[in-house]
């Protein structure tokens, strides 16, 4: 029988320096090679990658802990519900959440929104009703309410993004009218790294007497939130971002918001009775959860919300801002490479064009070179057709990340700009 | 069939080592990106969909044989487009049809980007398709 891999111990909170070496080694997949050359991971945004503990987690889950959960009657569906509820706390800990009551699990950002737009917003709204996004929302908070007003006749306004791609309160303050019922804005979008100042957001939204969701697909991993000092009624967020694996996410809601809306799938757990005259559905959050709910990628979702507490939110801000810093100097340095999105509150996501070069291009000679980026329009192609661009190379960059990779970036684009020039 | 293009190709791929390969595709991608194409060629209906970066493909028929030419905006794409243009031009539709994926593994792009492989074989039944080439159909 193979030994079970003992849970490590978690990093020390409050440690007094925080060592990027010490955290990397953490992570073991950022210890192999590409192309026999050290692997430099700098495509955070679209996935990050997972320290031993949430391995482990999963480890333990599926080896030791595995059975279905809610209502078995045997120890081990008591012990992974046990399990699976305690990361309602968790994540309701994370947020800064009433409670654990608040918390829906998901599959991930897109599934929250769209939870959102066939529940509250099909039950809520009416055609001619408004719903402000901006202009650099990620097509998860787009299409959802493209389909939303192709159902209802709802009015979709746009809020636009400045050309250093910061965000305009004023402008945005100008599309809220009586009309408008929901405001939904990324926390951080993710091609500019813009921060979009959510409390102040949900603070306009709110003298109009809109109802705030936020995308927090990017905001959750680079700073520390708190839902109710933001005051948004729903936040969602994504497990595998936050270090965690695929398969799970997060939505936060006001308890009065989920109370207030229907089901939007039917099936097993989302009841309190069934028969073919009438069926009673449960309270929240479970009235959301149909069928046998992702339980252990939940599980290893607890482990890394663990991870990032005990290293701490600011702590790990902190890192990121000086990366993002350092980022912003080397890059302007090469000659060619132009920066998309300079707002003066930045998350450390460098989107960047090089003159005379395809996206494409650069991302395979990076990528020859070990170092992992993402090209393309991420997603966002009306933020693309904004920017006048057609895609982009991004870096974008997580706790583990250092200063010498950024470096290695830099030399990277220097070493394409070689091949192809 | 012809595929002595083909065999150039893939002969030489094969003796070099990944980052040999890797140059090498360089080197052709520099070379085919000062290639003239038709600029009314680069619209909607010669584009390929699927694709990260634009690849337009024309094609031509003289003689029940196939021509293709290709085009990219992006560098390293136009090198493969090239490399799939050139070494599938000049056949017939029967023959076009009997070319399979393995004609695109042997070149084994895969070992540079696993992305480039799986578009060369996009690129393969494009062009295929182009032809109204169903593999595994012989045309009469």
């Amino acid at each position: 029988m193979t030994a079970i891999p003992a849970i490590r111990e978690m990093p020390a909170r409050g440690r007094n320096t925080y060592d990027p070496a010490v955290v990397r080694a953490d992570f073991p997949i950022l210890s192999r090679t590409v192309y026999n050359k050290p692997l430099r991971f700098l495509d955070n945004g679209a996935s990050a990658q997972k320290p031993q503990s949430v391995l482990d987690a999963l480890q333990n889950s599926y080896a030791r802990e595995y059975a279905n959960v809610h209502r078995g009657a045997h120890f081990l569906s008591g012990a992974a519900t046990e399990a699976y509820e305690g990361v309602r706390e968790k994540a309701a800990g994370l947020l800064n959440a009433p409670g654990p009551d608040t918390i829906v699990f998901t599959k991930n950002v897109t599934e929250s929104i769209n939870l959102v737009a066939c529940s509250w917003a099909e039950a809520h709204l009416s055609a001619g009703d408004e719903i402000v996004i901006t202009e650099m929302e990620h097509h998860a908070n787009i299409v959802p309410w493209q389909l939303l007003r192709d159902r209802k006749g709802v009015v979709l306004r746009v809020a636009p993004v400045e050309d250093d791609g910061s965000f305009d309160l004023d402008r945005f303050a100008a599309l809220l009218t009586e009309r408008t019922k929901l405001v939904s804005v990324t926390h951080v979008s993710n091609v500019l790294g813009t921060v979009v100042p959510v409390a102040e957001v949900t603070r306009l939204a709110k003298t109009v007497g809109a109802c705030v969701l936020i995308d927090g697909a990017q905001g959750i991993v680079h700073q520390p939130v708190d839902v109710q000092a933001i005051g948004c009624d729903f936040y969602a967020f994504t497990g595998h971002k936050l270090y965690g694996p695929t398969g799970v996410g997060i939505l936060y809601g006001r308890s009065d918001r989920l109370e207030a809306m229907p089901p939007w799938q039917g099936g097993g757990d989302m009841i309190d009775s069934v028969s073919f005259e009438q069926t009673v559905y449960a309270e929240p959050p479970m009235r959301f959860e149909a069928g046998t709910p992702p339980f252990v990628q939940a599980i290893g979702l607890g482990a890394a919300i663990d991870y990032v507490q005990a290293l701490g939110m600011e702590a790990i801000g902190a890192h990121e801002h000086a990366l993002r810093a350092h980022a912003f100097d080397v890059l302007r340095d090469v000659p060619g490479v132009r920066l998309i999105g300079e707002a003066p509150d930045k998350a450390a996501i460098m989107s960047f064009v090089v003159d005379g070069l395809h996206s494409l291009d650069v991302g395979a000679i990076l990528d020859r070179q070990g170092i992992a980026v993402r090209v393309g329009h991420h997603c966002a192609q009306p933020l693309m057709a904004r920017m006048g661009i057609e895609s982009t190379v991004r870096a974008s960059m997580a706790l583990y990340n250092t200063a010498e990779e950024i470096d290695a970036l830099a030399a990277g684009i220097r070493h394409a700009q070689k091949l192809l020039g | 069939m012809d595929l002595s293009v083909y065999e150039d190709y893939a002969e030489t791929l094969e003796a070099l080592d990944d980052e040999m390969r890797f140059e090498y595709l360089l080197d052709i991608a520099k070379k085919k990106r000062g290639e003239p194409f038709p600029e009314e060629a680069m619209g909607d209906a010669h584009l390929m969909h699927g694709c990260m970066s634009r690849v337009w493909i024309i094609h031509d028929i003289a003689d029940d044989r196939h021509y293709f030419r290709g085009h990219s905006d992006a560098a390293i794409v136009k090198g493969l487009v090239a490399m799939m243009t050139d070494s599938f031009s000049g056949l017939t539709t029967a023959e076009l049809a009997q070319i399979t994926l393995d004609h695109v593994r042997r070149l084994n792009l895969g070992a540079l980007t696993t992305q480039r492989q799986v578009g060369m074989m996009a690129m393969l039944k494009h062009i295929q398709k182009l032809a109204g080439a169903r593999p595994g159909i012989q045309a009469a």
